[in-house]
């Protein structure tokens, strides 16, 4: 075994006596963006809407309550998909998410929310790891659309433009206050300490 | 015969006092108008107002701002009706008007303050526990030891353990864990007596410090109801919060307003006009 892994490397480090270094560097270079290509087209399909809705698990529960909320459909028909809240754009923190996120291929295939029980049963449990992953990335993939700079509070109604101002001021993030926007909140939410009256 | 010539001397001149009351409200023409939207709060109690996850406004009220700081704009509340009506928060099922106006008035001379309500009382209520009123008008006044007493009116009267409440015990009425609301109501049944009462561990219909008198009557389908209160001091400002109980609803099922300051002489969110 050892031998041949030996004779194998041996041929690879060989320099090429049949084809020329332009031959050898261009088929590298076009067999580079296919195989990049290719891998970004298969990330990027598993990044739509079709994709996200394709189990019956989403479709039927946090696909309902999403299309009943302003990210679904508004006035401007701007649409916020899956994706753009719960998956980063950028190519580290996507790659980190999309790894995190085959934890749910295996969810799937063990059935651990496949009937609107088990959901309901688990829906604290998944929104809390979600309201924890948004906190540590700053709400991150809220401000690829919203901005405090880029807030009109004149334009707001007064709760809040009064409520952002507090945001502001305490370095809060969206998700302190936006929970349950896009899906129905969860029930037995936990309260931080110093929150209540 | 002095005794009953005294008596009689004490009774007349308790009735002056009383017709006086009574009868020397001011001209209401002249006195300017604050409409106040009163709303159904569904099952909105003070655990509600002060769970974050429930009420994203807690912060503000932690900060000082006042519920009508963030919700009163443009002659109406920025509330999510839909939300207040849905079964989430009204399980019961809500009443056809979530919200209507109630014209606010006030004068006052130098032993009364006199409030005067005029609103039209919406029918489509969900709940008819009332047999005997048709309507019910109440205003409350907290101290200054009852919690956010500036901020938030007669919600710190409002639990979620109290009667009507979903679960909750039927004998337990509304109730403040600190300070004590001035109560007074006016009902439209004949012959009613206008209740004086107090919230403190619990809440009482009589034994009220502020000597209320009240008259009502409808004309149309529009409900005038006149309080006179002791004058609790010129150029005090007292908060104050106004429920109206329509179509014979009961316990929670009234509408209420936020909490608001009226000013004796003073600046308030309604100015008390001297006579």
């Amino acid at each position: 075994m050892a031998g041949k892994l030996a004779s194998l490397w041996a041929t690879l480090k060989k320099p090429s006596a049949k084809y020329s270094l332009l031959g050898l560097l261009m088929t590298g270079f076009i067999s580079g963006i296919l195989f990049w290509g290719g891998f970004n087209t298969g990330m990027e399909a598993t990044n739509t809407m079709d994709f996200c809705i394709s189990c019956h698990e989403m479709h039927d529960n946090v696909y309902q309550e999403y299309k009943k909320t302003i990210h679904y459909s508004n006035r401007t028909g701007v649409r916020a998909m899956c994706s753009d809240c719960h998956v980063p754009k950028d190519w580290t923190h996507k790659m980190i998410r999309k790894i995190q996120a085959s934890r749910e291929v295996w969810g799937k295939l063990t059935g651990t929310i496949d009937t609107k029980e088990k959901f309901e049963a688990k829906r604290l449990t998944l929104a809390e790891r979600e309201w924890a992953r948004m906190k540590a990335a700053d709400s991150r993939e809220c401000r690829n659309c919203h901005s405090f700079e880029g807030m009109d509070t004149e334009k707001q109604k007064a709760r809040g433009a009064k409520m952002h101002k507090i945001a502001q001021e305490e370095k809060q993030t969206c998700i302190d206050c936006h929970k349950g926007i896009a899906h129905n909140k969860p029930k037995g939410m936990k309260e931080d300490e110093d929150e209540d009256l | 015969m002095k005794k009953s010539t005294l008596s009689m001397m004490l009774l007349g001149s308790l009735l002056a006092v009383g017709t006086q009351a009574a009868f020397a409200a001011p001209d209401w023409g002249k006195v300017p108008k604050r409409d106040i939207n009163v709303f159904h709060p569904a099952v909105s109690p003070m655990e509600w107002v002060g769970k974050k996850s429930d009420h994203s406004g807690t912060a503000g009220l932690k900060k000082g701002e006042t519920c009508i700081g963030c919700h009163e704009e443009k002659g109406t509340l920025n509330f999510d009706m839909k939300r207040l009506a849905g079964k989430d928060m009204e399980p019961k099922g809500a009443p056809k008007a979530m919200m209507y106006p109630v014209a606010v008035q006030a004068a006052y001379d130098a032993s009364n303050l006199y409030i005067r309500l005029t609103f039209k009382a919406p029918g489509g209520g969900a709940d008819q526990g009332d047999k005997d009123n048709e309507v019910k008008a109440t205003v409350m006044f907290p101290d200054a030891q009852v919690q956010l007493a500036n901020q938030a009116g007669c919600w710190a009267s409002c639990h979620n353990d109290a009667r009507t409440m979903p679960g909750a015990d039927d004998k337990k009425t509304k109730y403040t864990k600190n300070g004590a609301f001035e109560l007074m109501q006016w009902k439209s049944a004949k012959g009613a007596k206008v209740a004086n009462g107090t919230v403190t561990t619990e809440r009482k219909m009589e034994g009220g410090s502020l000597g209320a008198t009240a008259e009502g009557a409808k004309s149309g389908d529009t409900y005038t109801v006149t309080f006179a209160r002791k004058n609790p001091g010129e150029g005090k400002t007292v908060p104050f919060g106004i429920a109206i109980h329509a179509d014979h609803a009961t316990g929670r099922f009234h509408h209420v307003s936020l909490g608001y300051t009226l000013g004796v002489g003073a600046d308030g969110d309604v100015k008390a006009v001297k006579q």
